[in-house]
């Protein structure tokens, strides 16, 4: 089994590397334990929240640009950052879009009652951004522990309430079980009916992020009718039911192209041979195959994802062993508050331009490796606000350099 | 507001709880002040551990021969709050056999029920313990909770006619000529100061103590000292394991419920509110249990903490009715010609009875009425249920667990609220198990805030409660974040600084 390309790690940096790949008529192999950091926190693209809320998002990206010459931005640079949003944007057919709302950074309201920054959203959270001055109607669902609509309603000064579940059929009442129920058209004239009844003069309603996994267009436009005014959606605690929905955009997209999509598998190891990476073994319990490429990518995120393993005193890359830019002893990792910028979140591995590993000294360490997403070093994704943005520029570009060579 | 109360009893930790108790028995009307919640000092942090003596037998017979009666007494007033594992103590082919011999013989003049085991005998019992100890000797240490055991004693005093104010600073102590007159008190979370008279007034504030008593010009002699434990997320032995060798830093592993807790050190330290675990103190913790247990080198831990051991320097003891190098009791009037003050500290959650006791005889000595000690008879209340993981593991069925680390359900916190009188998030996590499970509360808190907030108890913006917890949580975890504790770490950063942009 040989491949052109073999991406490790499923996550949006991966599918994204597998997707500029395949468009390029490459025979890719995509490989990767499970479905990524996208169901945990990616509901919508972030591309720099942490920019200032008036500042176009372009020009706020080339200044980054400048001031963080090791930021994995400044590695692809800004036109290849925003071909590969528009690669992104491009998966996605109407009605379920992603989309900006003006030339900058929108605000959208989160199960916390706070207003979050973030650059590309689905079509299903248009109605509740930079929506601080409307009012909104909030509605969660007893029994369902991920979501409180007075603790959501409560800052944004809007009114939450929490209705009952008509059916919950002995089953655990989480994000994915509501996501299907709303998909069943007599669960949704419950649900409306009820919300309708408690409309008081609002002219929109906020609904936790679980409006469908397979039709949310669908879902949203028939509570809508039902209702009588605009419903969004809102993120909260993981699983994230978006993030799933882009997932599955991926992997069908993916699939039809031909690409080998082995999910649930995972790497045993890497044959190495000089400065070149001959292959993967790929665990299938109890033996190990082995897959041939002529270059790979690690897509294999941070301590999640695995791709980073820390162990009491130092961190290391489990797959490739690749050196991990890190400060000192474990007592330096993190800062003393919670909310401090902690160091180990900037640790990662050292790239060039094109994102091929190399040693402290800037040679490359693997000639036809490449590496993309947030396992890269020199970003702080979270405090940042370009989790989403980081995954999608480096994947798209490590695959564009990979096929050059 | 104006308060008026025979006893004023001003600490809220094992000891002032088991003087409230006592005194409540005696028909002795009592008032406790607390500035926080409950155990909120040194009795809220320990390892739990039901002392059977043996760790003094060698250094001090005296204490050790407490231990034992105290051990021997809370097993039958307090069962629910104890789980009765046994205690090895272990000797390791460094350690040689000299001290463990004095240890055995010590036992016998304490009459501490001990039996040397062989090393194959000590495996057999205990597998994980390393295959290189040379024996170990058994004895009836054991393991209690806390936080139940002081909430039973509140319980009964309070149903004999106690009362208690949680959340409430002494703020002076006024003197005047040969009597502490007037106290004054604030509460801290509403601002509302209260005026006390009281006939009586014992100091029961631990580590605290000489603090307190500033406020009336005195001075005690006292050091304090740190201890810092660790706690794995699961429980790695079933009976308590102590070195057989002197006292020293990292030498007891004690299980309690679902985890083991590993203990301790001690660091002189000034300020008994600012303090934390240093990294040197984990990596010693955990390079010296884990000789006993190879096991703990690769264990996941949940949380670091510490706690403050008041230490009276000796001098302080010829002067004053010192029962016992445990435990110090100090009657102002013979030290100080105050003649209704009196302090209690130093001591062991163990001996807390004892403590309150002693306290409550002098006490009654002063006001001249003569009635004796019932506290050591009569059971706490919930002792006829006895406890076991049962109750906690019954079928959750069609119910919302808050915490899916510990099985905490809702109802279960809708209880705690019902019983009332709580007044911050704190109070709440201590009288359940939510937020001490693997994820620490990263979770089940903001659950549990939404929750309150559906039942409108809440006011004001939820999220300056939810990042005060979050930050009160990193000071636990932050020492011990290695391994699958720093993708966790991730997965709750990404939450809260991401999802929700705290």
């Amino acid at each position: 089994m040989h491949y052109d390309l073999i991406i490790i790690g499923m996550g949006l940096s991966g599918l994204m590397a597998a997707k500029t790949a395949a468009e390029a008529g490459r025979k890719v192999l995509i490989v990767g334990k499970g479905m990524g950091c996208l169901t945990l926190f990616s509901n919508t693209i972030d591309v720099l929240g942490k920019i200032p809320e008036t500042t176009r998002l372009r020009d706020g990206l080339s200044q980054w640009i400048q001031d963080h010459p090791e930021h994995p931005y400044s590695k692809v640079g800004l036109t290849r950052i925003e071909e590969g949003l528009s690669s992104f944007t491009s998966l996605f057919y109407p009605p379920y879009i992603f989309q900006t709302i003006g030339d900058g950074n929108c605000f959208i309201p989160t199960g916390a009652g706070t207003m979050r920054p973030t650059y590309l959203i689905p079509d299903t959270m248009v109605a509740g951004a930079s929506g601080k001055e409307k009012k909104g109607l909030i509605v969660g669902f007893k029994g369902f522990r991920d979501f409180y609509a007075g603790y959501v309603a409560g800052p944004l000064n809007w009114r939450g309430i929490a209705l009952p579940l008509p059916e919950t059929p002995g089953q655990e009442i989480s994000a994915t079980a509501l996501s299907r129920w709303m998909e069943k058209e007599s669960f949704r004239k419950t649900i409306g009916q009820e919300i309708k009844k408690n409309l008081s003069g609002e002219t929109c309603v906020g609904v936790p992020a679980i409006l469908g996994i397979n039709d949310p267009i669908k879902v949203k436009m028939d509570l809508e009718e039902k209702i009588g005014v605009g419903v969004f959606e809102i993120p909260t605690l993981p699983p994230s039911i978006p993030g799933m929905r882009i997932f599955n955009r991926f992997k069908e997209w993916l699939i039809r192209r031909g690409v080998n999509f082995l999910s649930g598998y995972s790497i045993s190891k890497a044959s190495l041979k000089g400065k070149r990476c001959e292959g993967v073994y790929i665990h299938h319990p109890p033996v190990s195959s082995f897959y041939s490429a002529d270059r790979l990518i690690l897509a294999t995120g941070r301590f999640i994802g695995g791709g980073l393993v820390a162990g009491r005193e130092r961190i290391s890359d489990p797959i490739f062993n690749l050196p991990v830019r890190q400060p000192g002893s474990q007592e330096e990792w993190f800062g003393k508050s919670f909310f401090d910028e902690h160091p180990i979140h900037r640790m990662g591995i050292l790239t060039d331009s094109s994102l091929r590993p190399i040693d402290e000294t800037g040679e490359p360490i693997l000639e036809n490796v490449r590496v993309a997403g947030t396992i890269l070093s020199g970003h702080h994704c979270v405090n940042e606000k370009s989790r989403e943005g980081i995954e999608i520029a480096t994947g798209y570009w490590a695959a564009k350099k990979a096929m050059e060579q | 507001m104006n308060l008026k109360t025979e006893v004023l009893i001003i600490g809220g930790g094992a000891t002032g709880a088991g003087i409230a108790r006592d005194l409540s028995l005696r028909r002795i009307p009592s008032l406790l002040i607390e500035k926080g919640d409950f155990l909120s000092g040194a009795s809220g942090r320990n390892h739990g551990l039901l002392h059977s003596g043996g760790r003094y037998v060698v250094s001090d017979p005296e204490a050790a021969r407490e231990c034992i009666a105290e051990n021997r007494i809370l097993r039958k007033i307090a069962p629910h709050c104890i789980e009765e594992t046994e205690g090895l103590f272990v000797s390791l082919p460094e350690d040689g056999l000299d001290f463990r011999d004095r240890f055995i013989q010590a036992c016998e003049e304490t009459t501490l029920p001990a039996r040397l085991l062989s090393r194959d005998e000590t495996l057999s019992l205990e597998p994980g313990l390393n295959p290189d100890l040379l024996s170990a000797v058994k004895v009836p240490d054991g393991a209690i909770d806390p936080f139940e055991l002081v909430l039973a004693n509140v319980k009964d005093a309070e149903a004999h006619g106690a009362r208690c104010l949680l959340h409430t600073e002494i703020t002076s102590l006024l003197v005047d000529g040969d009597r502490v007159k007037t106290v004054l008190a604030k509460d801290l979370l509403h601002g509302e100061e209260y005026l006390i008279e009281a006939a009586y007034i014992i100091n029961a504030t631990g580590a605290w103590a000489d603090q307190l008593l500033k406020l009336a010009g005195l001075r005690t002699a006292m050091a304090l000292s740190k201890g810092s434990m660790l706690i794995t997320n699961q429980r790695l032995t079933h009976r308590v394991v102590n070195r057989c060798r002197p006292p020293s830093d990292g030498d007891i592993i004690v299980p309690n419920h679902t985890v083991s807790i590993l203990g301790t050190t001690s660091i002189p330290l000034e300020d008994a509110e600012n303090f934390e675990v240093t990294h040197r103190e984990v990596s010693l913790l955990i390079r010296e249990t884990s000789k006993m247990l190879p096991a703990i080198e690769e264990t996941r831990f949940i949380r670091a903490y510490a706690g403050i051991r008041p230490l009276f320097q000796s001098g302080e003891k010829g002067d004053d009715r010192a029962i016992s190098r445990g435990f110090v009791l100090i009657d102002h009037e013979k030290r100080d010609g105050i003649r209704n003050l009196i302090t209690i500290t130093g001591g062991k959650l163990v001996t807390y009875r004892l403590m309150a006791e002693k306290t409550s005889d002098l006490l009654c000595r002063k006001m001249g009425i003569d009635v004796s000690c019932t506290t050591h008879l009569n059971t706490l209340p919930g002792a006829e249920k006895p406890s076991g993981l049962k109750d906690r593991l019954k079928p959750l069925g069609k119910v919302e667990a808050l915490c899916d680390c510990e099985l905490v359900r809702r109802e279960e916190v809708e209880e705690v609220l019902r019983e009332g009188k709580l007044k911050d998030l704190q109070d709440i996590l201590h009288r359940t198990r939510l937020a001490k499970g693997t994820c620490q509360g990263g979770f089940c808190v903001y659950r549990l805030l939404g929750m309150l907030n559906e039942l409108g108890l809440t006011e004001g913006n939820p999220n300056k409660i939810l990042k005060g917890f979050l930050e009160e949580r990193w000071k636990g975890i932050r020492p011990v974040l290695w391994e699958s504790a720093v993708k966790e770490e991730e997965l709750i950063e990404g939450i809260y600084k991401g999802i929700f942009n705290l």
